[in-house]
């Protein structure tokens, strides 16, 4: 065993940061454990790569169309087919990944935050503002998910901005319920209390004691919900509110290949299997960072 | 998946075999997307589905012939007649006219369902108030003089012919049933609905069939009308199912679960055509219509004619008819569509083809030698999305950037009307198969002032009025000699050609898929006849 | 008492919240309820006399008063795209949706929760990757497209199903619709071949919703389980030599039962709005699709009133659950 090795799996930790590697190490090796986890999160890094090099990997641009090639069946020449313009449906997808992992991301860094503050907010302070928040809360968690976003892109004009807008106003509530869920059973805890006593804030005790101790299962929780995100992004697509053409994110391709669908199945196939492929891998990863990262289900 | 399959295999075998396919024998049975019905009262319908099947509910006075819709047949009405001074119509209406229910149907009827339209006042009303009738002078204008007698008086000596085609075989000719009607009228704030709530899903007519059943977005079912005082229907019922997949429709119709699908996109037409054409046959009829981009005359750039002439040269028309428009549509550039009285022949009707170099040049010669950026609006169903990808790509090669923005149909004519637009992609059609109809809307502009509110005239809504094609519009509309007046109309197409404010793109063809057990479906422009069809 | 009239104080703003929110995102949309009636083409007199008779002149504020008493009254107003009361309009969707969605969620029970036990019970072997993998797999399809396959295979290709729509035109009108579910109204009447029927048409959407449903269910299930078997008195009773799925029966899976009740039922109102997709596909005549056609031609008479119904069973099931939770988790308290 290497000197690394023997550092990482030292049985006593020298100091916070090491003992925080190597909880992260452990972690890691629980993941490389869970195979189908693991596979879920190679397919991940591989779809950064795939955006990031898009221009290295896609053989021709994105909207490279001629009339004189539609609906050509997939190829050596064009390996995916071809769609009702006659553009590369490779290329397309690859330069899709890009929109997705854009949409996902962002979706995630508006959603996550707010979700977190709406929660432990309600979670420790409770009565009157756990009541308010979360009767504002059950508004936005009662609404159709689909149906919100579509109002807003409605409200709002069509666009890949807005659509991320709209997703993210569907995305916070389920994070919020499981940040105050969090937050009532740590806010009963010993170590909280002391802290209060050493004469903490709120807002220290919330962002320094709080929010950490509920950063895992948010991240668990958003990283499922990532499937249900990208799947409403391409329900947007699919009913003409999502990217504005000639965009090619994969649920707009997937309503266009919708029209073409029994002869040229590879039009709606390709992106279908790419949000399956994609929205499988966040599943498949979340469940298995479940694993590692919530104690509970250990 | 495993689990489903062997669920759904473990369920058949439950119900003892394969599901039996079949339409009923005595009835026709048509798929269609029925988002857009919202009513069967002849005076309000100003859709698609409305109008097509009301025509075989309450049968207009006159009728297109069914073999040529050029010619007008009488309906109801038996005869007319007009005076020397061509400012009174007479009118004689049939004897044996009878309600559904084997009530007689009279000319007082007739006079009734008639005001009604201009009293209601929906969008349709103008069929009948663009000829001189108006809310105040109806009571006088247009009367029963007995039974079977209905006199019109005419502001001004219009031609017959186009007043027959225009006015009396629109669908809001229909003869409703006073006594029903009255008898359930609502009235609010003082005013009658004259049975618009009642009609709406029970209109009560002098025609082959009756609307008995109406699910909205689900199902309509017509029945037979055996008073009907013509040749009865031939199939009992006629359902029409509301399946809004065009790869719906194609596979209820392969399997014969369905008669004649409406809503098929061109792949599947062209699978059709090309795998099962032994038993579905494909009737294409071509519309008076149009799918055209238009111009907002307010923008300093598209204001310019030079500019919105180079569009023409950016449209690839017959790569677009044999490629994402095939069974959809037809090149034509000249407002008026193939069909009507008056059109241009084919070659003259479409000068234009793909030039980008020519189109080029014209931007030059507008002084926008570098291109520039405009908004371009468009509806997300359909083929427009191809269509406007399609003229973005080509615009983009000679420097001109369109960025899209695709919305809901309701959303688009919101924008289209109030007109909050640059480039618009939108469809339109014409009423009736005369010149007249498509000039009187998308060349001649009244007013155009913003607070006209026009918003019934394309012409207006890309705030473009031109005097001169008012006035020749105009004397046009009057001229009694039909060669004259094709004359006319030619000049004015090949005006509207060069400085109009649209480019055409194709004339609307509507695809119509059936099987061929089905016989003597009627098909044409403005009347789809479910009444002759046999199987 | 009091504690309830706060409980019902609360819902009524929450519900009051949620129509407020609608009406005014209604407000912004850039869609023009009038067109769709008066049509495309019609001229400004006839859209002003419509403009007026929907009541849009009146300012604002008492729009909004005068859509909450359509409300209250119960009838909900006319729905403009369809004309009709939305009352009469949901009397006739929402019995579709229900059917579709029971459907579902007895496939997503029937095969969701004893895969969940299995996951939980053989953790980490093969059954368990696969029964997560499978499950997953149905969270992560975009369900119009196996709609859509599912047609083509089952339908057009084996004809082991229905095509689109909820009965074969044959027999459309051939039972009186007592309750608006047609596979319960056909049994009450006897007639089975009705039956046959409408369930060769149900059954692969619903199977396929069913499908989507079942991952969560069957996820929820192995967690709940996971966390029972870690517990002291089933290692205890295993000690004693109770078998291993005697314990599972008698003790851990009745332990899970209340959560799993909330949360097959949150899984069933998600199924009562998700559906719009697998409606569309299917031209099942339902609920999720009125919505959205509602929403589409701007018709917020429709969609209010939709989004109160839903609004009403999401809070009333949050409300359950989170009575459950503070129940059952003694650390809430």
């Amino acid at each position: 065993m290497s000197a690394m090795g023997t550092w990482l799996r030292a049985e006593v930790t020298t100091s916070p940061a090491h003992a925080r590697v190597q909880r992260a190490f452990y972690g890691w090796l629980r993941l490389r454990a869970n195979p189908l986890a693991f596979g879920g999160f190679l397919i991940l890094v591989g779809l950064v790569l795939v955006a990031a090099l898009a221009p290295v990997i896609a053989p021709v641009g994105y909207n490279e169309q001629s009339l004189a090639l539609r609906l050509r069946s997939p190829s050596a020449e064009h390996w995916f087919g071809t769609d009702e313009l006659g553009r590369d449906l490779f290329a397309r997808i690859v330069w899709g990944a890009r929109i997705t992992i854009y949409i996902s991301t962002l979706v995630a860094v508006i959603a996550a935050p707010i979700g977190l503050a709406v929660g432990t907010t309600a979670g420790y302070f409770g009565g009157w503002t756990d009541t308010v928040l979360m009767r504002i809360n059950d508004m936005f968690l009662s609404f159709p998910g689909l149906i919100l976003a579509l109002g807003f892109v409605a409200a709002l004009g069509p666009g890949i901005g807005n659509a991320v807008i709209a997703i993210a106003l569907t995305a916070w509530p389920p994070i919020a319920r499981l940040a105050r869920a969090e937050t009532l059973t740590i806010r009963a805890s010993d170590y909280i209390a002391a802290v209060r006593i050493q004469g903490a804030g709120p807002l220290r005790i919330i962002l320094r004691h709080i929010v950490p101790m509920c950063v895992p299962s948010v991240v668990v929780r958003i990283t499922l919900n990532m499937a249900g995100i990208i799947l409403t992004a391409a329900g947007l697509g699919f009913l003409g509110l999502g990217a504005q053409p000639p965009t090619p994110e994969w649920g707009a391709m997937l309503s266009t290949g919708r029209q073409n669908m029994l002869g040229a199945w590879w039009i709606a196939a390709v992106p279908g299997i790419a949000i399956l492929i994609t929205s499988l891998a966040f599943n498949l990863f979340g469940d298995g960072l479940r694993d590692v990262l919530d104690p509970r289900s250990e | 998946m495993r689990g489903i399959v062997a669920a759904a295999v473990g369920t058949m075998a439950l119900m003892g075999g394969a599901v039996q396919a079949a339409t009923p024998r005595d009835a026709l049975v048509m798929a269609w997307n029925l988002d857009a019905l919202i009513t069967f009262d002849p005076a309000q319908i100003a859709e698609v589905n409305g109008n097509d099947i009301i025509r075989n509910v309450c049968e207009p006075m006159v009728n297109y012939d069914l073999k040529d819709t050029s010619k007008i047949v009488p309906g109801t009405v038996a005869k007319w007649a007009v005076s020397e001074d061509g400012l009174t119509l007479t009118m004689t209406l049939r004897d044996d006219l009878k309600f559904p229910s084997g009530k007689k149907a009279t000319a007082q009827d007739a006079e009734w369902s008639l005001h009604r339209a201009v009293m209601l006042g929906f969008g349709n009303a103008a069929n009948i108030t663009e000829w001189g009738f108006n809310k105040d002078n109806i009571a006088t204008t247009i009367k029963a003089t007995d039974e079977h007698t209905l006199a019109f008086k005419l502001d001004r000596p219009y031609p017959v012919g186009l007043l027959l085609s225009a006015m009396f075989a629109s669908g809001s000719t229909g003869i409703l049933d006073r006594e029903e009607g009255t008898k359930n009228a609502k009235v609010t704030e003082g005013k009658s609905d004259y049975g618009n709530a009642f009609f709406k899903t029970a209109p009560v007519c002098v025609g082959p069939y009756r609307v008995t059943r109406w699910n909205t977005n689900d199902v309509v079912i017509l029945e037979r009308n055996d008073n009907y005082y013509g040749e009865k229907a031939k199939l009992r019922r006629v359902i029409i199912r509301h399946v809004p997949e065009s790869g719906a429709q194609r596979l209820l119709l392969e399997q014969g679960d369905i008669d004649v699908a409406r809503l098929l996109g061109t792949d599947d037409l062209k699978a059709l055509a090309a795998n099962v054409a032994a038993t579905v046959a494909i009737e294409q009829t071509v519309m008076h219509g149009y799918s055209y981009l238009a111009f907002n005359g307010l923008d300093p750039i598209l204001g310019n004619p030079k500019v919105r002439e180079a569009f023409r040269y950016l449209i690839d028309y017959d790569g677009l008819a044999k490629t994402i428009l095939e069974y959809q549509g037809a090149p034509r550039a000249s407002l008026v569509p193939r069909g009507a009285f008056g059109a241009l022949d084919a070659a003259d009707g479409q000068p234009f083809k793909l030039d980008l170099e020519r189109a080029k040049a014209l931007l030059t010669e507008a002084g926008f030698p570098n291109g520039f950026a405009k908004k371009f609006i468009l509806s997300a169903n359909s083929f427009s999305p191809a269509v406007a990808q399609h003229v973005q790509s080509n615009a983009a090669k000679i420097g001109v950037t369109l960025q899209l923005e695709q919305m809901a149909d309701a959303q688009l004519f919101t924008r289209a009307r109030s007109r909050e637009f640059e480039v618009l992609l939108i469809g339109w059609g014409a009423g009736y198969p005369d010149a007249h109809s498509m000039i009187s809307r998308h060349a001649v502009n009244p007013d155009n002032r913003v607070e006209a509110k026009l918003a019934q005239y394309p012409s207006w809504r890309s705030s473009w009025i031109d005097a001169k094609v008012n006035e020749m519009a105009d004397a046009a509309k009057m001229e009694r000699d039909p060669a004259k007046r094709i004359t006319a109309y030619h000049e004015i197409q090949r005006y509207m050609m060069k400085s109009g404010p649209m480019a055409y793109i194709v004339q609307t063809i509507r695809p119509i898929a059936l099987r061929k057990e089905v016989k003597d479906f009627a098909i044409t422009p403005f009347d789809v006849a479910y009444r002759t069809a046999t199987k | 008492m009091l504690a309830a009239a706060w409980q019902v104080g609360s819902v009524a703003v929450t519900l009051f919240g949620l129509l407020a929110i609608t009406f005014f995102m209604g407000r912004l949309l850039p869609i023009d309820p009038v067109i769709s009636i008066v049509g495309e083409q019609a001229d400004k007199a006839t859209y002003d006399m419509v403009y007026h008779r929907l009541g849009l002149d009146k300012p604002l504020a008492m729009q909004f008063l005068l859509f909450v008493g359509d409300m209250l009254s119960g009838e909900f107003g006319d729905a403009l795209f369809t004309g009709n009361k939305v009352a009469v309009d949901l009397g006739r969707v929402f019995p579709a949706t229900i059917e579709l969605a029971t459907f579902a969620i007895i496939i997503g029970v029937g095969v969701g929760v004893p895969l969940g036990v299995l996951a939980a019970v053989y953790r980490g072997s093969l059954l368990d990757h696969v029964a997560r993998f499978v499950g997953l797999l149905g969270y992560s399809s975009p369900t119009f497209w196996l709609g859509l396959m599912g047609l083509i295979v089952f339908y057009a290709t084996l004809r082991w199903v229905g095509g689109p729509g909820r009965l074969d035109v044959a027999f459309i009108d051939s039972i009186e619709p007592r309750t608006g579910l047609i596979l319960l109204d056909a049994a009450l009447e006897g007639e089975w071949e009705v039956f046959a029927n409408a369930f060769g048409h149900i059954v692969l959407p619903g199977s396929i919703l069913g499908y989507a449903s079942l991952a969560y269910i069957s996820r929820m299930t192995r967690s709940f389980m996971l966390e029972q078997l870690g517990q002291d008195y089933i290692i205890a009773a295993r000690a004693k030599g109770m078998s291993r799925w005697r314990v599972v029966r008698r003790h851990a899976f009745r332990n899970i039962r209340v959560q799993l009740l909330t949360v097959i039922a949150l899984a069933y109102a998600f199924l009562l709005e998700g559906a719009v997709l697998t409606e569309t596909v299917f031209a099942w005549p339902g609920f999720g699709r009125y919505l959205t056609s509602g929403l589409l031609a701007g018709d917020m008479n429709a969609v209010l009133a939709c989004v109160l119904i839903i609004g009403i069973i999401f809070v009333s099931l949050n409300l359950i659950a989170d009575a459950l939770y503070r129940l059952l988790d003694p650390r809430t308290r």
